[in-house]
This record gives structure tokens, C-alpha cells and sequence, in this order.
């Protein structure tokens, strides 16, 4: 009864759709963050986005298909643990990373850098999942065409914000370490792409996931800050600003889940790239909304325009190049040697994998610590609202109004065309 | 599967080496860089 009434639409073009979901999510993740007055290191506030992340990481799961499912998921590939931990731990270094490359050289030419992780993820997509493999010369053009203008346009748009250089001795290191992030955060797509082609759900991927990343991130604390009480002193002086980069920490993880759906659906190679076009809606967010770019010159603002459009160019490439048949072989090929490696049923597998999950549409019964997990969520949100610091920082309501819905809508469609076709699975 | 079984694919497994290895680097690239 509940597979008739479920969407027909393509499985490419719901991948393209979460894809796009991602980057508007993402991009508005560092809204929150842009609220933090200066005087806080930025390893301190990267630590406050990761305690937002870890409160949604069990949170949503655990609203939108309760702990049972995503236990059962576990016990079924139970070895998939060990990837969504080590992707977490690839993600909390990477993240580190990139804060030492902001530091030496600054947003916007650290941004393009690690953008090149679309085109890290497209070689591992290529060579470990077959993806890509036996599709036709116009939709390898398609796609590698697109990263490679969503990386250009990045750059075009970086050089168009550039606001200031930081000492010349430092920008080598700040440029490694931001090409570092770029090669860590394209591989950590690897545990992404191994999970979804064994069958896992998105929403038990990331509950692990957390764990890498907090754990990560909490041995990098204790060394960065040598030890407990520093990092502790430094969490505490810094309480009256945690709430934003908590929320944005949270708004992070609703962008990395619809990026994990993309991932699971039409591939690392087309739905990572589809992603990265977050920086466009991160640039929304800072012109119009916090005007950044007031009296920026006429040059800056057709460079601007000009590198927002080959993004949006490389995205619109990607999102016509729906994977042939005999692509699909080769991702099926992928998806047997997963079920013949760790003896999982090909058939279950394969319906997981097109959408179907069996255990989708199977009532699982609520939980009573479900709901102590949801008021938890809630506490610590409210906990961290009450006594936070009004920041000085110019704010244009009517824009953040628009961007706001903005950001909703998608959120609201995507979400509910994922669960029409998938059920979330 | 047995556990041991496990185990031994997981260990084996390409999957999880390219990630490790990455992983190894990028972590002495930060305590380099700090």
C-alpha cells in the first residue's frame, strides 16, 4: 500500500536536488558563525560548530526514523562502524586544517583550495566505485567540465573578496594546509560512498560519524590546549558566544545530510561538486545580509558575478549528466563486490540502494529514551540561548528574512521528496 | 559471518587503507604545521 503512494521520481534527479539542498544548508551553516565577534580562536569556535553537530547528529535521526531503525541498520553491517568513524576522524582534522589555512591566508583564498576536494572525491568515485566507468565521453565531459568550473568559479570568486594579505612567510603554510583539507575532506567521501553501496542508511551513517568527529576533536583540543583545564577555561570564557556557532554547527549537519543523500544517489563524482556550490550561498549570506561588500569596486562586483556564474554553469552541467546504463553496471559491479566481501543479501542491498529499503515502511516502535534524547537537544539549545551575548554586528532584517525562507523551502521540498521516493532510506 | 571473518575483510580491505593512510598523513601535517 505505502510503495503506491510513494514518488517516481528519478533517483539522479533526486540526488541533483539533495545536492543543491546541501550547498544552500552548508553555505548558511556559516551565518551563525559570522555572529561571533573577534577574541575567539577559531579552533574554539570550529569545537562549538562540532557540539551543534554532534546534539543534530542524534537528534534528527532519531525524530525522523527512531533509534530502533537506525540499530537494526547497524546490527545488519555492523563493520560499516568502523568507516563512519574514521570519517568523522577524517572530517575533524581536515576541519582543523583549514582553520590554520584561514589564519595564514585567509577565507577567500583557502576556500577555492579546499574546494578541490570535489575533485579529489571524483578520482576516489572513479577509481574504488567504478563510478563514471563505461558512461559516454559527453557525460565524463559533463561532469569532470562541472567540478572543475565549480573550482573555478570558486577561485574567480575568492580573488573578488579578497580583502586583505596576510604576512608573505605564512601563506606557504596556510596554502598547504588548506590544500591538506582539500585531499582529507575528498577522501573522507570514501566511508560516504562504501556505506551507501552496502545498503546503510544516511541517518545511521552520521549517528557514527560523530563519534569520529568528536573524539577527534577532543584529543586535538587537549593537545592544542595542553590539556583539560586550559581547554576547559578557554570553553567557559567562551560561553556567552557558543550558541552561534552551535546553531551553525546544527544547520552544518541538515546540509551534510541532504550532501550524504546526494552522495548515496547519484554518486561522489556529481553530488560532492553539487555541494561545494554552498560557497555561493555562504557569499548571499555575507553581501547582502551582513554587507560585507559595501563599497567594494565596479571590477570585484562583475568578478563576483562572473564567478557565480560559472558555478552555477558547473552545477547545471553536472545535473544533466544522469549516469547510462552501462554506468549503472558499473556501480552495481561496486555494490556485489561490497555484498560478496561481507556477505550481505545483494537483493536487499540493491533495493536499499534504489531507494526501496524493506525496513523502511516496517513500523519500529518508539523508544522511551527517544524522548529524552529530543529534550535533551532542546536543553542544551535553550541552555546555551539563555545568557548568550547580543553581538555588534550589522544584520540587514529584510535580507536575512528572505534568505531564511530561502533556505527553508528547499529544506521543506527536498525533504519531503526524499520521503515520498525513499522514506528516507 | 564470524567475527574473525570479519575481521580479516575489513583489514584487508582497500576501502579502509587509502582512508588510513590519508588520514596518517593529513594528522602529521597538522602537528607539522602547529
Amino acid at each position: 500500500m505505502a510503495a503506491r503512494t510513494r514518488s517516481t521520481i528519478s533517483l539522479h534527479k533526486l540526488g541533483v536536488f539533495c545536492g543543491l539542498a546541501a550547498a544552500v544548508w552548508l553555505g548558511s551553516a556559516e551565518a551563525p558563525t559570522k555572529l561571533v565577534n573577534e577574541g575567539f580562536s577559531p579552533f574554539l569556535i570550529s569545537m562549538g560548530m562540532v557540539m551543534g553537530a554532534f546534539v543534530a547528529r542524534w537528534s534528527l535521526p532519531t525524530m525522523l526514523k527512531g533509534t530502533g531503525f537506525v540499530f537494526t541498520d547497524l546490527r545488519e553491517k555492523p563493520h560499516l562502524i568502523v568507516w563512519a568513524l574514521l570519517g568523522g576522524m577524517l572530517w575533524a582534522v581536515a576541519n582543523t586544517l583549514t582553520i590554520f589555512a584561514v589564519r595564514n591566508v585567509g577565507l577567500a583564498i583557502a576556500f577555492p583550495l579546499w574546494n578541490t576536494n570535489s575533485l579529489v572525491g571524483l578520482f576516489w568515485g572513479c577509481l574504488l566505485f567504478k563510478e563514471l566507468r563505461g558512461s559516454r565521453a559527453r557525460d565524463w565531459a559533463k561532469v569532470i567540465g562541472g567540478a572543475s568550473a565549480i573550482v573555478g568559479g570558486a577561485a574567480v570568486l575568492a580573488l573578488a573578496t579578497t580583502q586583505s594579505t596576510s604576512a608573505p612567510g605564512r601563506a606557504v603554510v596556510g596554502i598547504i594546509a588548506a590544500l591538506g583539507a582539500g585531499v582529507l575532506l575528498g577522501t573522507m567521501y570514501i566511508p560516504y560512498r562504501k556505506a551507501y553501496i552496502s545498503g546503510m542508511n544516511p541517518l545511521s551513517f552520521v549517528t557514527i560519524f560523530t563519534f569520529g568527529e568528536v573524539g577527534t576533536m577532543l584529543v586535538l583540543g587537549l593537545v592544542f590546549y595542553g590539556g583539560a583545564h586550559p581547554l576547559l577555561a578557554e570553553l567557559h570564557r567562551a560561553r556567552t558566544m557558543l550558541f552561534w556557532p552551535f546553531l551553525g554547527g546544527f544547520c552544518w549537519v541538515v546540509g551534510d545530510l541532504f550532501q550524504q543523500y546526494a552522495a548515496k544517489y547519484i554518486g561522489i563524482s556529481r553530488g560532492i561538486p553539487l555541494s561545494n556550490t554552498n560557497q555561493l550561498w555562504g557569499l548571499a549570506w555575507g553581501a547582502l545580509v551582513f554587507g560585507e561588500f559595501v563599497g567594494l569596486a565596479m571590477g570585484a562586483k562583475l568578478l563576483i558575478v562572473a564567478g557565480s556564474t560559472i558555478m552555477i554553469a558547473g552545477a547545471v552541467s553536472i545535473s544533466m549528466a544522469a549516469p547510462p546504463p552501462s554506468e549503472l553496471e558499473n556501480w552495481n559491479g561496486a555494490m556485489r563486490r561490497e555484498c560478496d566481501r561481507y556477505a550481505l543479501d545483494t537483493g536487499t542491498v540493491a533495493a536499499v540502494v534504489s531507494g526501496d529499503d524493506p525496513l523502511a515502511d516496517r513500523k519500529h516502535t518508539r523508544r522511551w529514551w527517544e524522548v529524552l534524547i529530543m529534550v535533551a537537544a532542546v536543553g542544551v539549545f535553550i541552555w546555551l540561548a539563555v545568557g548568550t551575548r547580543a553581538q555588534h554586528i550589522y544584520v540587514n532584517i529584510p535580507w536575512m528574512l528572505v534568505l531564511i525562507a530561502g533556505t527553508i523551502v528547499p529544506l521543506v521540498l527536498v525533504g519531503t521528496l526524499l520521503w515520498r521516493r525513499t522514506r528516507f532510506s | 559471518m564470524t567475527k574473525k571473518a570479519m575481521l580479516v575483510c575489513i583489514l584487508t580491505d582497500v576501502h579502509l587503507w587509502v582512508p588510513v593512510i590519508v588520514l596518517i598523513l593529513g594528522t602529521t601535517l597538522l602537528m607539522t604545521l602547529r
